[in-house]
């Protein structure tokens, strides 16, 4: 029996946490999280309102996995950024192989890729891409 | 918590790749030799109530277990029992629900009984089948979670702790060369055998930093224990086990919730409550069996649950502070290095460790019990959210 075709992931468009990048941020403790909440995971506050999370930050720290789900090819560099104006941010690094090739500190913006094909449906979001520092 | 309860008997199976042996099996093993470790014995029908430690069986294709489970598996249809999942602490959990349930002062005997078959899966997708404990895998955020599993995230702590705090791949690698050697005569463990510090580094590597050897097992097995009120006790041994303290912690699932990448936040809160409970300290601890999932996650428990400031750990390992011998023992049986990692299984085998290490029964890998105070420790979950720490104790 064939898998069911997937829904179309257009809706996901729609979205704002998924491209639009909009979070909360807790006016009481500061912390900023997504997706969007309506209590404050780190102080339980309920005053809240919503942030557009930056696309650049820096390296708080990452990995190179080499044991990656399957569809994936290896290796599958993670990381976790520090973004500008607050906030933290997971995802993978694009165009990277060698953990050599990244520094904990260094700059990082996000671009728009696409980043696995779910039964013959591309499935696009955001990577991280390093910032030469040259080009700044 | 701390005079109500007793551990009076434990008992295991030796941990490993059980493809002969199915769920019901291994709990029936496990079981029997929980009752067979009751030194004056028990009739099964004292027992009032139960906890069953399940993780994994809906997620990899085994189908998700209910109390009815284990009410089916060892025949106590006539008592109530609760399926526990609470990640990679679902032992320690059980262990306190099964705590929670004497020292409520309703049932006077109860069981937590811990199962989990890894091995009938691939270890990898294992892992990304049940989420890694990070939403890994397939179907889920697009840019988030994609990629990852167990060990990525225990990579970014390795990865920021040697960064921040000194630490290098070599003394990642000493972890696995202290509790690979401890594995050794211990007859539960999974793998009984001498890892070098050579050896891990030219291991493949599974998450850089991580190599193979730095990870623990996929595993199966089976672990339980049996509890009473305190004042009792002494009618089914007179050597029982106390519960001073039995506590679990919370921290974000989510990684970009987490505070820093150097301690983790659900295990310093679960220590800190769980002391707070026996009214002890760190320091009156006289060993203790901590989740070494990965090499670097020991590091960061030794630190986290107060045994040493922050920093500090990976110096104290390389004088050798940690060995059998030493002041502070870790993981004298091998720990998940050598054990493996059954998920509901591994806080319940630690647990029989420290049973059998406080009573002085432990054979060749017996610890020098000075307090008569042990410490049982697991984290993990969603972004290793969860942890669990239970204080046992020779006096109540």
């Amino acid at each position: 029996m064939s898998a069911p075709a997937p829904a179309s992931p257009l809706f996901w468009r729609f979205n704002p946490e998924v491209y639009r990048l909009i979070g909360t941020k807790c006016k009481d403790c500061g912390h900023i999280t997504y997706p969007r909440r309506k209590i404050c995971p780190l102080c339980g506050s309920l005053n809240l309102e919503e942030h557009k999370l930056s696309r650049r930050g820096t390296v708080q720290t990452y990995c190179i996995n080499w044991t990656v789900p399957p569809g994936l090819e290896p290796p599958v560099p993670i990381i976790v950024v520090d973004l500008e104006g607050g906030g933290k941010y997971q995802g993978v690094i694009t165009e990277v192989t060698q953990a050599e090739e990244v520094k904990i500190g260094g700059k990082v913006e996000m671009v728009l890729r696409k980043v696995w094909t779910d039964r013959g449906i591309n499935i696009y979001g955001y990577k991280f891409r390093l910032v030469e520092e040259a080009l700044r | 918590m701390r005079g109500k309860v007793a551990v009076i008997g434990v008992g295991m199976i030796p941990f490993g790749e059980l493809f002969e042996k199915g769920l019901e099996t291994m709990a029936q093993e496990a079981y029997i030799n929980c009752l067979k470790g009751v030194d004056k014995g028990i009739d099964p029908k004292e027992i009032k109530a139960a906890w069953f430690g399940q993780w994994s069986g809906g997620l990899i294709g085994q189908g998700t277990q209910g109390g009815s489970g284990l009410a089916s598996m060892i025949g106590q249809m006539e008592i109530p029992i609760t399926r526990v999942e609470n990640g990679c602490p679902t032992g320690s959990d059980t262990f306190r629900n099964a705590c929670l349930g004497v020292a409520s002062g309703v049932y006077e005997v109860t069981l937590a009984l811990g199962a989990e078959k890894m091995r009938d899966k691939p270890g990898v997708e294992s892992l990304v089948a049940a989420g890694g404990g990070t939403g890994a895998g397939m179907g889920m955020h697009p840019s988030w979670m994609l990629g990852g599993g167990g060990p990525s995230i225990q990579a970014l702590y390795a990865t920021r702790q040697m960064y921040e705090l000194g630490c290098t791949m070599e003394d990642y690698a000493r972890v696995a060369v202290l509790n690979h050697h401890n594995g050794v005569s211990c007859p539960y463990a999974h793998y009984r055998f001498e890892v070098t510090v050579e050896r891990v580094l030219n291991s493949p590597v599974v998450c850089w930093p991580l190599h193979l050897l730095d990870c623990c097992p996929q595993t199966d097995g089976a672990a339980a224990a049996l509890l009473c009120r305190a004042d009792v006790a002494k009618k089914y041994t007179d050597k029982p086990v106390y519960v001073l303290g039995s506590n679990i912690g919370m921290d974000h699932g989510n990684l970009w919730d987490k505070h820093n990448f150097i301690e983790m936040l659900s295990t310093i809160r679960a220590a800190r409550g769980a002391f707070e409970m026996g009214g002890v300290k760190p320091g009156d601890v006289d060993f203790a069996e901590l989740h070494d999932c990965f090499t670097n996650t020991e590091l960061m428990n030794i630190e986290d649950i107060g045994f040493c400031p922050k920093g500090e750990a990976h110096k104290l390992l390389r004088e050798g502070q940690f060995d059998r011998n030493a002041r502070l023992p870790i993981n004298p049986s091998g720990g998940l290095k050598a054990h493996g990692h059954p998920i509901a299984a591994t806080g319940l085998g630690q647990i029989c460790e420290v049973f059998w290490q406080l009573r002085e029964e432990a054979d060749e890998r017996q610890v020098k019990i000075k307090n008569g105070i042990g410490l049982q420790h697991n984290v993990g979950g969603p972004g290793f959210g969860v942890s669990g720490v239970n204080i046992l104790s020779r006096t109540p």
